[in-house]
């Protein structure tokens, strides 16, 4: 008997704890209703996940100023590089952190995917709408009226960081448009070096070179989503890029790399078309470089013309599941808005505001030393106020990179083209929104 | 791999008289109370996570409008029929295998070439290449990737004056970059196990074999590998599974070769589209996946257990 006794104390004891296992990895997730934005009792421990560097000591600033508002913070890889699924997972699992860190570009995939909670309740979020650039709050509401899915942080207007010191040295004018632009690259070929590194796997810079050209990836009417990664703007952008490889006028070192790093550090590249955030990348890839670099307006398609694309730039989203929206939402303001998070963000990882007070800051009126002093954040904030406000992002859009990148890749190894990779992610997302059972005109 | 335990058994049972009644088992409690942390165990851990696997692969979502809420129903084999149409997919497949067919005799080839040299009496120093070649295993698979990664790198590689004439990392060599390391990371196991079987030969086999004047090799080759075939087939079945599921170090790699896209290998197939997400296509793409991996590991049981039996 009293092995008996014994055997069931156990197996309720491991049947227990099994259940108790469960219930903390599917329990308190989607119960808890959005729409509510009051204030809870008592404190409150949030959770956040981004990938800034040096976020961690913006987060503390606000920890140290709200002791009832305690924020846990914690690091992973950039999104498409495993944080988004991690994310998907989770919201699936329903254990979400409070906060996330969402590029534009993502939103609508979370969106679609039900893992956001509309900010409109929060009379706070609502009432921000005017501190922010105009197109960055395009961007989290999606082309609605009046739902908001996140909090813009911050821009990436691109602008082209390039090798001032090599580019005089060789006597090679900064190119101002894109056929300035070849021209340079054969210059500099000729010099031993490459213009630049087309990357195969950025296909969000390649977007960015797209929406600088007035190109338009998705449309979204309300009854169907329109998909086009082939209009005329793209093979324009990709006929462009294709010449530039087959004339041998870029490297194609796989990007985000210790030989990508190499490649701009030894000198072998000289420039970068890339965002504000980018002038981090560089200083912290290419240390050798220091004081070498500057920072100019894009080349421009058409001579005279004044466009910038944008890549990057991400929003503070609420996930579903949160028991504490008021509370995060109070933090996601306060990350995005105040002067002290804004200042950090910017000095730890060149962050650039999207809130329109947030570009006079006092940090973003001075010389950057590792660009020999150049004021290189005026050239963004002109290069901000020429980006097209009404890029709309795809509900897919973590599948469609991965498979335009294929596409590139192989691009790049010599097989196929960048315009067929593009056909072909047209081809994949179609079907990709057609398995969600998005409606999609063919 | 389950096969390998019961043929032992059935033989041992083959040598032993049948036991003429049955034993009345006592303490079954006590033995419930043992089996109950695997049991639990294997159902939460094991059962479940496959079931649901194929239950989710049954599912389609359905929705309204363009931001319409999600809803997933029952689909029928909806998932498999978009999994027998992807290109992609049985192209990675195929990929696999052309690779396994090459890598997995190369590897165990070695192993038990590295067992035998253990277990010969001429080698010296074989406690420390025992370990020596085990040690690799004991290595992260990802981190053995990062690290052959950075020495087929052609720039920054130790021994630039090959990587920069050789593209290790191109479209024409990559798969056998990684099956380099595959190889490097498994030799090692491979041959413990091997070398565990040749540890168990009765000593007295070899006698009598010294006896008839046989050398060193002869004894290798006519006593030590017939003997060790168990095992052989043991590391030969584990290593078809694992060419089938190669995800690490083919991941590791697409981030610095162009050559190694999302869809490289079946599992990081799974793993893009998991990522989209689409679960229920991912986990259509599982079960399709383990179905063939059961399905080659059982073919080739089966192929070799009848020539086996026909020697």
């Amino acid at each position: 008997m009293q092995h008996k006794k014994k055997a069931i104390a156990a197996l309720a004891l491991v049947g227990t704890l099994a259940l108790a296992g469960c219930s903390t990895a599917s329990g308190d997730g989607g119960t808890s209703a959005a729409g509510d934005c009051t204030p809870s009792d008592g404190k409150v421990d949030l959770t956040f996940t981004s990938w800034i560097p040096g976020i961690e000591d913006a987060v503390q600033l606000w920890n140290d100023e709200n002791p009832d508002i305690q924020v846990a913070v914690q690091t992973g890889p950039n999104g498409n590089s495993g944080t988004y699924q991690n994310f998907f997972n989770q919201l699936k699992a329903g254990n979400a952190p409070d906060l996330g860190q969402i590029e534009y570009d993502a939103l609508p995939n979370f969106r679609v995917q039900d893992g956001l909670v509309d900010l409109a309740a929060c009379a706070d979020v609502v009432a921000a709408e005017d501190d922010f650039v105009p197109w960055t709050w395009g961007q989290v509401t999606l082309g609605t009226e009046k739902e908001i899915y996140g909090v813009p942080q911050d821009s990436g207007p691109m602008a082209l960081f390039y090798r001032s010191d090599l580019f005089e040295a060789n006597g090679i004018a900064v190119p101002t448009t894109w056929d300035e632009y070849k021209k340079a690259a054969k210059q500099v070929r000729a010099a031993g070096g490459y213009i630049t590194n087309f990357s195969q796997t950025d296909i969000n810079q390649f977007a960015g070179f797209v929406w600088q050209a007035d190109g338009q990836w998705f449309q979204n009417d309300g009854d169907e989503w329109t998909v086009d990664l082939t209009g005329d703007a793209s093979k324009t952008v990709a006929d462009y890029w294709q010449d530039l490889i087959d004339e041998d006028l870029v490297s194609t070192y796989p990007a985000w790399t210790d030989e990508w790093n190499n490649a701009y550090n030894s000198g072998e590249v000289w420039s970068w078309n890339s965002a504000v955030w980018g002038a981090n990348s560089i200083a912290s890839g290419a240390p050798d470089t220091a004081g070498n670099w500057s920072v100019a307006l894009a080349p421009q398609w058409n001579a005279g013309e004044a466009k910038a694309g944008n890549w990057g730039g991400s929003s503070t989203a609420v996930f579903k599941g949160t028991e504490h929206l008021y509370e995060a939402t109070k933090f996601a303001l306060w990350l995005n808005t105040s002067d002290e998070a804004l200042t950090a963000l910017n000095t730890s990882a060149n962050i650039y505001p999207a809130t329109t007070a947030g570009l006079d800051l006092p940090s973003l009126q001075e010389g950057v030393e590792f660009y020999g002093g150049q004021k290189i954040y005026d050239v963004f904030k002109e290069a901000a106020t020429q980006v097209n406000p009404d890029f709309v992002w795809g509900p897919t859009m973590t599948q469609t990179y991965a498979d335009v990148a294929d596409g590139f890749k192989a691009a790049a190894s010599g097989q196929g083209t960048l315009f067929e990779a593009l056909e072909n992610g047209q081809t994949t997302t179609i079907d990709a929104l057609k398995a969600q059972s998005i409606p999609v005109k063919e | 791999m389950t096969t390998a335990p019961a043929e032992v058994a059935a033989r041992a049972a083959e040598n032993r008289p049948a036991p003429r009644r049955r034993i009345p088992v006592p303490h079954k409690a006590a033995i419930a109370v043992f089996i109950a942390p695997f049991g639990i165990l294997f159902v939460l851990f094991y059962l479940i996570p496959i079931l649901q696997a194929v239950w989710q692969s049954m599912l389609v979502i359905e929705r309204d409008g363009t931001f319409g809420e999600a809803t997933e129903v029952f689909g029928g084999l909806a998932q498999y029929v978009l999994v027998f149409q992807n290109a992609p997919f049985w192209a990675s497949v195929a990929r696999v295998l052309t690779f396994g067919i090459v890598q997995v005799p190369v590897m165990l080839g070695l192993a038990l070439l590295f067992a035998l040299l253990l277990d010969s009496p001429l080698v010296k120093g074989k406690k420390f290449f025992r370990l020596a070649f085990f040690v690799p295993y004991a290595v992260p698979g990802v981190i053995a990737a990062i690290m052959w990664g950075f020495m087929f790198s052609p720039n920054l590689s130790p021994f630039t004056a090959l990587t920069k004439s050789v593209d290790f990392l191109g479209a024409d060599l990559v798969l056998w970059s990684i099956a380099n390391v595959v190889t490097w990371v498994f030799v090692g196991y491979n041959m413990l196990i091997i070398y565990s079987s040749l540890l168990s030969i009765p000593t007295e086999i070899y006698e009598a074999a010294r006896l008839d004047g046989a050398s060193q090799w002869r004894i290798a080759w006519a006593i030590k590998i017939p003997l060790v075939r168990p095992a052989i087939l043991l590391t030969a079945v584990f290593s078809i599974i694992g060419t089938l599921q190669l995800l690490a170090e083919p991941q590791v790699f697409a981030s610095f070769s162009s050559a190694v896209i999302s869809t490289y290998t079946p599992n990081m197939t799974i793993y893009a589209t998991a990522s989209v997400p689409n679960s229920s296509l991912a986990a259509a793409f599982s079960v399709v996946l383990a179905l063939a991996t059961f399905a080659l590991s059982f073919t080739f049981l089966k192929i070799t257990q009848r020539k086996g039996a026909d020697e």
